[in-house]
């Protein structure tokens, strides 16, 4: 009797550690796939860097990460390939629709949680969810068949030639679209985690509602604001193929003009792919590598930001 | 209050009071917009129907002899009419903005009801309207082109008493090869994420102890969710496509490549919303389980799983939303070339890659974009209420007294 | 609440009432469209005009030009009033408006009778005897280049806009030399590359070949003149690209035809390049010399433009 005991229990204690180690499996299974991108990244993002590409000369780092040009001769040359234009743009567009989307978005978060009747914030807060779920491609298809055709006749109306619309205004406009649900929602979590009796404190003492709003509500909040911003930072660096609808896909030389045409890293990676090896699609993986690097040091220096922000008491 | 505070107050709050309006008119300008572009294509039909057109050559069955044929209802205006051949044609233009010639209507007696198939299949064809002729070769005389037009097709119709061949098309534009791969790339991925995602969060949720190790992993997997799509498709084409080439007859992209990329990006979606679903489950739960004498791998499956299987429902619900969304990781993963019969190790397009094909083709097709638009828009919405309702009603069991 | 709603009703009137459209503006900045230089098209003009240097090289074209693709160009021509590119006759549609070149309409009849300057040949090249994916591959392309040269095929060419070679046979009369076409195809693909140009001519004849043929699978890949060589004989012929029959928009160059046998190549038709701008400039005819200057910058406003007739 005690033995069939034993044998059971010794048999679910193999079953559990069994069961355990499995799991485990899967869960370093999950935690792994990160350093497969890294290295699949890695590896072929540096392979221009350090052969020769079966003859077209090894690509130097510095002239990569600095050059005006992408590619404007079909030869393949190691050294016709560059970013550095591309880094600029693409952080210029990201900063130029964080400026209409962190505003908006806030201020939209503010109206949700503070302002409106709850009636009110609840159906705008449905807005806000469909527009966070909505598929980056119909932002692409509404950008490429609405925003371009607004803004081309915009910029007709200023006497202004752009190229069919496809500009950075545009691509600021649709990132800008696409982060503001992403802002709205996390800074309304914060804006609604504010202590009530600060509010109440604030009303108390004489300021106007508005004024409790916005002076005292807004700086509660504030870590949680920036957090949301610098989420929509993060979703606007890595969106591709909307960006690549409405970006024009400018090959070369830096340009700020709102109505010029425009590329960024991810709509260059997502353009013209022919090969499926050699220098040309390496190349790809190099630009990859230098979005996620783009990417890291923008999160590192907007966190380091937050911080300092988080210290400072703002009246 | 002073009116200079009082006016400070009102701009503020019109501040407020714009942006959520900007929120509400970009959802309604979308949402417009697609609907007016794409509903004129919505119906049964592009569900069922093949993307390419399907060309025909054939030749009439019978030599016609001299008969004439009235046609028996009111055609409209611009149709051109061959009383002797019992045939209808209208101009009309492509996307390209080029002359076709479509068909109008078919006498029930004319020549083109019976013809013979000139390709492998032996059977019998039929002309019907809104089939498209490009062209047709007499034995006698040119041939007559789509491109210059219904009338003049009519006009050398006329002049000819014999036909070498006919050339025709049933017209495309369906999507119902990009719906079976969004299907199966739901099946594939969701069968390769869900079991690694559920088994990694029950690890992270139940078996591991709060150690540093268990934190590494955690942070590892949250890193997962700042990649962008477009690097998870890089991946996919580095490691996965060649890796699919090795294992199966696949030579480039396929559905199961897509599948496995998919999958990854899924993970920390899933891992986190069972996570959720499992902290909510009460220890008292586990406890009693295992008071009773059940292991430990018992409790887990038999009593807590089950317990949180609303929050794995609602994480398999939100990892379909965004297969069906994705579009930046496929195109690399997959491929873009838009396939009517569909095989797992082949190229083929879900409907958010279809869209993104046909906008960057030339010239774009914004009618038919925006009509798959629409059917997206739907699913994801739908999926959202259904999230909603799940985790409204989960929630309320919980808190619920026993 | 009231003055709220009422300012926003003042500000989207404004904004709405602001959309109207302008005329063409003589002194406006030409915008110059061109294809990247992997492009036959981009070849056939720089040739055509006078400018070949510019056919490989881009920095001797004005600052500020656009490389797009075939249907891009011909799209942008339809919004931007100003913009001036080049393309296919076969992909001329009348959203756009084709110009005369030295007085002479872009026309089939005068491509044949070489009246018309811009015109170039449509190639096909296949692969090497016995390098294909299986035999009845092989089969099935030497077939279609047989079928190229039929009246059949002709009339396609035609239909699609390009200019087909002179021809009195018909496929019905050669079919039985190729057996494989009366066999079930539709488990075989055959890839077809190259030339973009080309794209929609291979695909109608594709099109009724397949369904002549068995049913084949025809996968369409067209990524430019420079691949029609390299994908069915070149460095890439052999990778996942690799293609069955590739097209080219320019006679292929001596070194391409190094390796490649006489009866792997021909011509199928001639294409005429199209001079287009948007519909509302009022640009009837323009020379050889006038593109020449436009392309190179010598012109860069529409108003810089000599009168011709």
């Amino acid at each position: 009797m005690s033995r069939i005991n034993t044998t059971l229990r010794s048999k679910k204690i193999l079953i559990d550690q069994f069961a355990h180690q499995g799991l485990k499996t899967l869960a370093l299974l999950s935690a792994s796939f990160i350093f497969l991108i890294g290295s699949v990244i890695l590896v072929k993002g540096l392979t221009p860097f350090l052969t020769d590409n079966d003859g077209l000369g090894r690509v130097g780092l510095i002239p990569f990460i600095t050059g005006n040009v992408w590619l404007i001769d079909p030869t393949f040359q190691s050294s016709l390939y560059s970013v550095g234009f591309l880094i600029i743009t693409t952080l210029y567009i990201v900063f130029l629709s964080l400026l209409i989307s962190f505003p908006v978005g806030v201020l939209t978060a503010l109206f949700i949680a503070k302002i409106a009747p709850k009636k009110l914030a609840e159906c705008f807060r449905s807005v806000v969810e469909i527009l966070a779920s909505i598929p980056s491609i119909i932002y692409g298809l509404f950008g490429a068949g609405f925003i371009l055709k607004i803004v081309y006749q915009m910029s007709q109306l200023v006497g202004v030639q752009s190229k069919g619309g496809n500009s950075v205004l545009s691509t600021v406009i649709i990132l800008a679209l696409m982060t503001i649900p992403t802002i709205t929602t996390v800074s309304e979590v914060a804006i609604r985690s504010v202590d009530q009796r600060l509010i109440e404190g604030s009303l108390a003492l004489g300021a106007s509602f508005t004024q409790t709003n916005f002076k005292v509500v807004l700086t509660a909040a504030k870590s949680g604001i920036f957090t949301a911003a610098i989420l929509g930072v993060g979703r606007a660096l890595g969106e591709a193929t909307a960006v690549s609808l409405v970006a024009g896909g400018r090959r070369s030389g830096l340009s700020f003009d709102l109505l010029d045409t425009t590329a960024t890293l991810t709509t260059t990676m997502l353009e013209g792919m022919k090969e499926s090896q050699g220098l040309d699609y390496n190349i790809r993986f190099s630009v990859g590598m230098v979005l996620l690097v783009v990417i890291l040091i923008t999160n590192f220096l907007l966190n380091l930001i937050k911080r300092k922000v988080g210290k400072i008491h703002v009246k | 209050m002073s009116n200079k505070r009082k006016a400070q107050d009102f701009l503020l709050q019109f501040g407020t009071y714009f942006a959520a309006f900007f929120s509400f008119a970009t959802l309604s300008l979308i949402i417009f917009f697609i609907f007016t572009n794409g509903v004129k294509l919505l119906n049964l039909d592009l569900i069922t129907h093949d993307y390419q057109a399907k060309t025909h050559i054939a030749e009439p069955l019978a030599p016609n002899d001299t008969d004439y044929f009235e046609p028996e209802e009111t055609l409209k205006a611009e149709v051109y009419y061959s009383p002797r051949w019992g045939l209808g044609l209208i101009d009309s233009i492509d996307l390209m903005g080029k002359t076709q010639v479509e068909i109008a209507y078919v006498h029930p007696s004319s020549p083109f009801q019976q013809l013979h198939d000139k390709g492998l299949s032996h059977e019998l064809l039929s002309l019907k309207p809104d089939m498209m002729i490009i062209r047709i070769a007499y034995s006698d005389q040119p041939s007559s082109l789509a491109r210059y037009g219904a009338e003049q097709m009519i006009d050398e119709l006329a002049l000819s008493n014999q036909i070498r061949e006919l050339e025709f098309t049933i017209p495309g534009g369906g999507i119902r090869g990009s719906i079976i791969t969004t299907f199966y790339l739901i099946v594939f991925s969701l069968l390769f994420a869900l079991p690694i995602g559920i088994g990694a969060a029950i690890y992270l949720n139940e078996y591991a102890k709060n150690n540093r190790f268990t934190r590494l992993l955690r942070s590892f997997i949250e890193l997962l969710t700042g990649v962008p799509s477009i690097i998870y498709g890089l991946m996919g084409l580095a490691f996965f496509v060649p890796f699919i080439i090795n294992v199966s007859s696949a030579t480039s992209g396929s559905i199961l490549s897509g599948s496995m990329t998919m999958a990854v990006i899924l993970l920390p979606v899933v891992i986190r919303t069972t996570e959720e679903s499992l902290k909510v489950v009460p220890d008292e739960y586990r406890q009693g389980s295992l008071a009773l004498g059940a292991s430990k791998t018992q409790t887990t499956f038999r009593i807590v799983l089950p317990g949180a299987f609303p929050g794995v429902l609602s994480a398999t619900l939100l990892a379909i939303g965004r297969i069906i969304g994705e579009s930046a990781a496929l195109v690399f993963a997959i491929g873009t070339a838009i396939k009517d019969d569909i095989r797992v190790t082949e190229q083929s397009t879900s409907l958010a890659v279809h869209i993104w094909a046909m906008m960057t083709d030339e010239p774009a097709n914004i009618e038919l974009s925006s009509t798959i638009a629409i059917i997206i828009l739907l699913i994801v919405l739908l999926l959202n209420l259904l999230i909603k309702l799940l985790t409204r009603r989960f929630l309320r069991k919980v808190s619920a007294p026993r | 609440m009231k003055k709220i709603i009422g300012c926003f009703t003042l500000i989207l009137a404004l904004l709405l009432t602001g959309c109207s459209r302008g005329l063409f503006n003589e002194d406006a900045k030409i915008t110059v469209y061109t294809r990247d230089t992997t492009s036959g098209t981009r070849d056939g003009f720089m040739n055509g005009i006078g400018f070949s240097e510019a056919a490989k090289q881009d920095d001797l074209l004005v600052s500020g030009f656009l490389i797009k693709d075939n249907t891009a160009i011909l799209n942008a021509m339809t919004i931007d009033e100003y913009g001036i590119g080049y393309i296919s006759l076969s992909s001329l549609t009348d959203n756009v408006k084709g110009l005369k070149l030295n007085g002479v309409i872009p026309s089939e009849a005068n491509v044949l009778n070489d009246t018309y300057d811009l015109k170039r040949p449509f190639m096909w090249m296949i692969r090497a005897e016995a390098d294909y994916p299986s035999e009845a591959v092989e089969l099935l392309v030497q077939a279609f280049v047989a079928f190229l040269n039929t009246t059949d095929a002709g009339d396609i060419i035609n239909n699609a806009g390009a200019i087909a070679l002179p021809s009195s046979t018909t496929w019905d009369s050669i079919k039985n030399d190729y057996p494989i076409t009366a066999e079930d195809n539709h488990l075989i693909t055959v890839r077809f590359g190259g030339s973009d140009s080309i794209q929609k001519v291979a695909q109608a004849l594709t099109q009724a070949f397949s369904a002549k043929a068995g049913n084949f699978i025809a996968e369409h890949d067209h990524t430019g003149s420079g691949d029609g060589w390299k994908r069915t004989n070149g460095d890439s012929k052999d990778q996942a690209e690799g293609k069955d029959v590739g097209f080219s928009s320019r006679n292929f160059t001596s070194a391409e035809l190094a390796n490649v046998n006489a009866t792997q190549t021909g011509q199928l038709a001639w294409d005429a390049i199209v001079t287009i701008v948007h519909n509302d400039n009022p640009i009837e005819n323009i020379t050889t010399q006038i593109l020449k200057n436009i392309y190179s910058g010598a012109y860069t406003l529409w108003s810089d433009l000599p009168e011709t007739d």
